[in-house]
C-alpha cells in the first residue's frame, strides 16, 4: 500500500479517535463549570459518558413519521461531522490533507446543518417542523459566515489547500491584514450559533420548543445526535483555533500538540460562559443579527480580495 | 361612598326591583334583585361607578330557600367596598341574562355555573363546556346539593374526546400542553400559528379538577377547611387558608385577636417572598437565562427554611383556623427571621440589578404579552398583571385584612403592560414584602393567638374576603350553614381571570414568546383548576396504568 494513504487513514482515524474520546470531555466541562457558575455541584466530569452509555443501552424507539430517514439522518449526523474530523489538523497537520479541500470543507460544514432539518423534517411532529424552520433560517444566515472566513484565509494563502488555509492564514504571511480581524470578531460573535448554545439554541430551545428537532428522538438515536453535537463543539473550536488562534502550532510534538488543546479547552470554557451568562434570543433577533455579521464579512471577504 | 350609601343610590334608582340588602359594614354589602334587572344593576356598578369585576357565584339554595341562587361580585377598590349583587331564581326556570355582553370577565364564571349547576346565562355567546369533561351526561349538575359528593354518573364516558374548534383558514394547529416542560401542570393550549405567528388559540383546561367545594360543602367541616383550601394551590395555599378563614370570620362578625393577624401578615408576606423569587426565577428560566433561574432559587431557600422552622413545613403552614392563628413566631424566630430579610434583600438587590442591566432580558420581554388597561377592566385582570399596566389595585391597601392596615408599604405598578412590567413590579414588591414584614416584627404585640368560639356560628350568613395572592386578588365566599359547614364556599384564584386575558396577549405575537407571555401572569391551575367532582373511577384507573407501566418496567430489567 502507498506509505502515503496509510498514513491518511492513520492520522484519520486517530483524529476521529480523539474527538470522540474527548468530546464527552468537553460537555461535562461545559456543565461543570455552568453548575459552577449557578452555585451548583454539577455531575461528574465522567457524567456525559456515562449518559451516553446508557442512552445507547435503551431501546430504539421509532416514533417519528419516517423511521428509516430518521435513523438514516442520525448516522449521516453524526458521520459527517467524524468526516470533518479527519480534514482540520489537531495538533498534527490535517491527516487528509492531500484527499480534499477547503471547499470540500464549506459543504459538509453545511451538510451538518443539513442532517438536522433532515432528522426534523423526518420526525414530522408540529414542534420538529416549527424547529427545523428555524434552523434553515439561521442556517442561511449563518453557514455564508464560516464558509467567508475559510475563503478570507484562502485568498491570504493563495490556495485552497487546508494545510495552507487551516493555519491562521486570515492573517498573512505579511503582518495582520484588515480582513482577517474583521472575521475573527465576526467568528467570535457568532461561535456561539455554530456550536448551538445559548443564546442561539433557539431552533431546539427546551422551553419553547422542546428540543424541536431532536424531539422523537430517544434512546440510542438521541445518543448519537448528542455525540454529533458535543463532537461539533470540539470540532468547531479546533476549526476556530486552526484559523484564527495559529501561534505555536508549529512547535516541536508534545508541546504544539498540548498547545492546541489547550487552546481549544479555554475556548469550550468561553462558550461555557456565554452561555451561563445570557438569555436566549428569538429567532427574528438572532437573524437580524447575524445578518449584520453577514455584511462584515462581505466587506472582509472584499477587502481580502484586494490584498487587505 | 360606603356599603350603604351605595345601597341608598341602587334603590333611587332602580326601585322596588332592588328587594332588600345586607349590610354587614361599611365594607361589604349583599344586595338582593330581581332577576330581570339583574343586568342593568350589574351594568350600572360596572360601568357609571367603574366598580372591578370579581366572579360570579351560582349556589343551590333549594334545602333553604327553594331556589338557585346567582351573585355577580365586584370589588369598589377606591372606596374600599367589596359587593355581591344576588338574586333567587325559581328551580323551574334556571335562566338568567348573561352580562358578558358588558363584562367580557364573565364568561368563565358563567360557564363554570351552567356546568356545575345547570343555571342557564341567556346570551352567552360561547358556551362550550369549561369545567366538566365532555363525556360527562347532560343534565347531571355535581354541584348541586341532591348529588353526592363522589357520584359519578352511569352513562359518564372517560373515553370521549374533548371536540376543538376548527382553525383558521391558513392556520398550522400548534399544540401546546396538555404537558410542556414550561407548564408544569396540565393546561392545553392550541395555538393557530401562522409561520412564526401566533393567530388565536383555544384554551382548555380544569383537567384536575379535585372536588374541593363540594368536599367542603358536603362532608368537611368549618376547620377542616383550612387546611384543604391551602391544598388548592402548591405555590399560594396560604392565601387560600387565610381568605377561607376570613370569608367564614366576615360572615361570623369574628374579631380576631391581633397577634394572629399580624402572624397571618408575616405569612403571607413569606410566601409572597418565595412565590416572587420561584417566578423570577422561572422567568429567566423561560428565556433561557439558567445561571439567574439557579441564583433565585438559591437565594429562595433560606425563606423556606424560616416558613418551615416557623410553621413545620417549607409549604402548606397550616396556619390558620377560624379566629386565629396555630403558630406562634417566638422571640428567637423573630431574630432569625430578621437575618434572614437582611441577607434576601442584600442578596436580591443583585439579581435586580443583573436583570436589570440584561439587554437580552429585556429585548425577550418589552412589547411582548400586553395587555393595557382596556383589557385590564374588560377580562378582569389582577396583580402584577394589572398594577403593570398601570392600574393602581392591592387588595392590601384597597381591602385591609389581617394587619395591613397598620404597616405602610407602597403599591408598586409600572406604565409598559407588557412582560418587562410585569417583571419590575415582581422584583420591587419583594422590597416591600421585606419592609412589611419588619415592620410586623416591630409592632406584633403579646396575646392570644386564638378567639375563644363558645357559640356556634350563626346560620345563612354571607361573608367575602379578598387577598392579595402573589399573581392578584384571591377572592373567596362563603355562605355559612348547618352541621358545622358552609353552605357555599367558592374560591376564585387569580389565574381564573389572568388566564383569559392570555388570548389577548398571544395573539399575533411569535411562539416565542408564548411561553414568557402565559409566565408572566405566573399561571397557576391548580388554583384554577380547584373544581369538580374527584372521579373516583377513572382515578383508580389511571392508577392501575401506572402500576401496569411499573411492571412492565421491572420485567424489563
Amino acid at each position: 500500500m502507498d506509505r502515503n494513504l496509510t498514513w491518511m487513514i492513520l492520522g484519520g482515524a486517530l483524529n476521529v479517535g480523539l474527538v470522540l474520546l474527548v468530546a464527552p470531555l468537553g460537555q461535562g466541562v461545559l456543565r461543570k463549570v455552568t453548575a459552577r457558575v449557578q452555585s451548583r455541584q454539577g455531575p461528574p466530569l465522567q457524567q456525559p459518558y456515562f449518559d451516553l452509555l446508557k442512552l445507547l443501552g435503551k431501546e430504539d424507539i421509532e416514533s417519528g413519521e419516517t423511521p428509516a430517514m430518521q435513523r438514516f439522518s442520525v448516522y449521516l449526523s453524526l458521520g459527517t461531522i467524524l468526516t470533518v474530523a479527519c480534514l482540520v489538523p489537531m495538533g498534527f497537520g490535517a491527516p487528509m490533507n492531500s484527499a480534499g479541500d477547503v471547499i470540500l470543507l464549506i459543504y459538509l460544514l453545511t451538510l451538518c446543518g443539513v442532517c438536522t432539518l433532515l432528522a426534523g423534517l423526518a420526525a414530522g411532529s408540529t414542534y420538529s417542523l416549527v424547529g427545523i424552520s428555524r434552523e434553515m433560517m439561521s442556517m442561511i444566515a449563518l453557514e455564508p459566515l464560516f464558509a467567508i472566513a475559510l475563503i478570507v484565509g484562502a485568498l491570504h494563502a493563495g490556495s485552497f489547500r487546508l494545510d495552507a488555509v487551516l493555519n491562521g492564514s486570515v492573517y498573512s504571511a505579511g503582518g495582520i491584514p484588515w480582513s482577517g480581524l474583521l472575521m475573527l470578531g465576526v467568528m467570535l460573535l457568532s461561535f456561539q450559533a455554530f456550536v448551538q448554545r445559548v443564546p442561539f439554541d433557539i431552533s431546539e430551545a427546551e422551553t419553547e420548543l422542546m428540543e424541536g428537532p431532536l424531539m422523537e428522538y430517544s434512546g440510542p438515536k438521541l445518543a448519537l445526535f448528542k455525540y454529533a453535537q458535543m463532537a461539533k463543539l470540539v470540532i468547531y473550536s479546533g476549526l476556530f483555533v486552526a484559523l484564527f488562534v495559529p501561534w505555536g502550532s508549529d512547535l516541536v510534538f508534545p508541546l504544539g500538540w498540548l498547545l492546541f488543546w489547550a487552546k481549544v479547552g479555554v475556548l469550550v470554557l468561553l462558550v461555557t460562559l456565554v452561555a451561563a451568562t445570557h438569555a436566549r434570543y428569538r429567532i427574528d433577533q438572532a437573524i437580524r443579527f447575524f445578518a449584520a455579521l453577514f455584511a462584515v464579512a462581505l466587506v472582509a471577504l472584499m477587502l481580502a480580495s484586494y490584498g487587505f | 361612598m360606603i356599603a350603604r350609601e351605595m345601597f341608598e343610590e341602587f334603590k333611587a334608582r332602580f326601585g322596588p326591583l332592588i328587594q332588600r340588602a345586607d349590610v354587614p359594614s361599611d365594607r361589604r354589602l349583599f344586595v338582593f334583585v330581581d332577576r330581570s334587572v339583574m343586568k342593568f344593576v350589574c351594568q350600572h356598578i360596572f360601568r357609571e361607578l367603574d366598580a372591578r369585576y370579581v366572579t360570579s357565584i351560582g349556589s343551590d339554595d333549594r334545602p333553604y330557600s327553594g331556589t338557585f341562587l346567582v351573585s355577580h361580585n365586584f370589588a369598589f377598590d377606591k372606596d374600599h367596598v367589596l359587593c355581591s349583587v344576588l338574586t333567587q331564581l325559581p328551580e323551574n326556570d334556571l335562566t338568567i341574562d348573561s352580562i358578558t355582553s358588558m363584562v367580557p370577565a364573565a364568561s368563565w364564571a358563567e360557564r363554570e355555573m351552567r356546568d356545575l349547576l345547570g343555571i342557564e346565562p341567556l346570551g352567552h355567546r360561547y358556551l362550550k363546556r369549561l369545567v366538566l369533561p365532555d363525556g360527562w351526561p347532560e343534565g347531571n349538575h355535581p354541584l348541586r346539593k341532591d348529588v353526592r359528593w363522589d357520584a359519578v354518573p352511569e352513562s359518564y364516558d372517560p373515553e370521549r374526546e374533548f371536540k376543538f374548534d376548527e382553525p383558521p383558514e391558513g392556520c398550522m394547529v400548534v399544540p401546546f400542553g396538555p404537558f410542556h416542560p414550561t407548564l408544569d401542570e396540565p393546561a392545553h393550549f392550541r395555538l393557530y400559528v401562522e409561520g412564526e405567528m401566533v393567530r388565536g388559540c383555544e384554551y382548555r383546561g380544569f383537567m384536575v379538577h379535585r372536588g374541593i367545594e363540594k368536599l367542603a360543602e358536603s362532608v368537611m367541616s368549618y376547620n377542616d377547611i383550612p387546611m384543604l383550601a391551602e391544598r388548592i394551590c402548591g405555590i399560594c395555599g396560604c392565601v387560600h387558608n387565610v381568605a377561607y378563614v376570613q370569608a367564614v370570620e366576615d360572615a361570623a362578625v369574628l374579631k380576631v385577636p391581633p397577634r394572629a393577624e399580624y402572624i397571618r401578615t408575616i405569612m403571607l408576606e413569606l410566601e409572597r417572598l418565595h412565590s416572587h423569587l420561584l417566578w423570577t426565577g422561572l422567568a429567566c428560566h423561560i428565556v433561557g437565562f439558567d445561571t439567574l433561574f439557579m441564583q433565585s432559587f438559591r437565594i429562595r431557600e433560606p425563606i423556606m427554611w424560616i416558613a418551615e422552622k416557623i410553621s413545620g413545613n417549607r409549604k402548606t403552614y397550616a396556619l390558620c383556623l377560624i379566629g386565629g392563628v396555630r403558630r406562634d413566631i417566638t422571640h428567637e424566630l423573630k431574630l432569625e427571621l430578621r437575618a434572614v430579610l437582611d441577607t434576601l434583600e442584600a442578596e436580591w438587590r443583585d439579581v435586580v440589578s443583573a436583570v436589570g442591566n440584561d439587554r437580552n432580558i429585556q429585548r425577550r420581554t418589552r412589547d411582548v404579552g400586553v395587555a393595557d388597561k382596556v383589557a385590564v377592566k374588560s377580562s378582569g385582570l389582577v396583580g402584577p398583571v394589572a398594577r403593570a399596566a398601570g392600574v393602581d389595585i392591592d387588595c392590601r391597601r384597597d381591602h385591609p385584612y389581617a394587619a395591613y392596615d397598620r404597616v405602610e408599604f407602597d403599591v408598586v405598578t409600572a406604565q409598559t403592560a407588557d412582560v418587562w412590567g410585569r417583571v419590575v413590579v415582581r422584583m420591587n414588591e419583594v422590597f416591600q414584602s421585606i419592609r412589611i414584614i419588619r415592620q410586623c416584627l416591630d409592632k406584633m404585640e403579646d396575646g392570644p393567638l386564638q378567639l375563644e368560639i363558645k357559640d356556634e356560628l350563626p346560620i345563612g350568613r354571607m361573608g367575602l374576603s379578598s387577598v392579595e395572592a402573589p399573581r392578584g386578588e384571591s377572592h373567596h365566599f362563603v355562605i355559612t350553614g348547618e352541621n358545622n359547614r358552609p353552605r357555599r364556599w367558592r374560591v376564585r384564584a387569580p389565574t381564573y381571570q389572568n388566564l383569559q386575558g392570555v388570548p389577548a396577549m398571544i395573539k399575533d405575537q411569535q411562539i416565542a414568546d408564548m411561553t414568557i407571555s402565559l409566565g408572566s401572569i405566573d399561571p397557576c391551575f391548580s388554583c384554577t383548576d380547584r373544581l369538580e367532582t374527584i372521579d373516583l373511577r377513572s382515578g383508580k384507573t389511571r392508577v392501575w396504568s401506572q402500576q401496569e407501566l411499573l411492571q412492565l418496567t421491572k420485567m424489563k430489567a
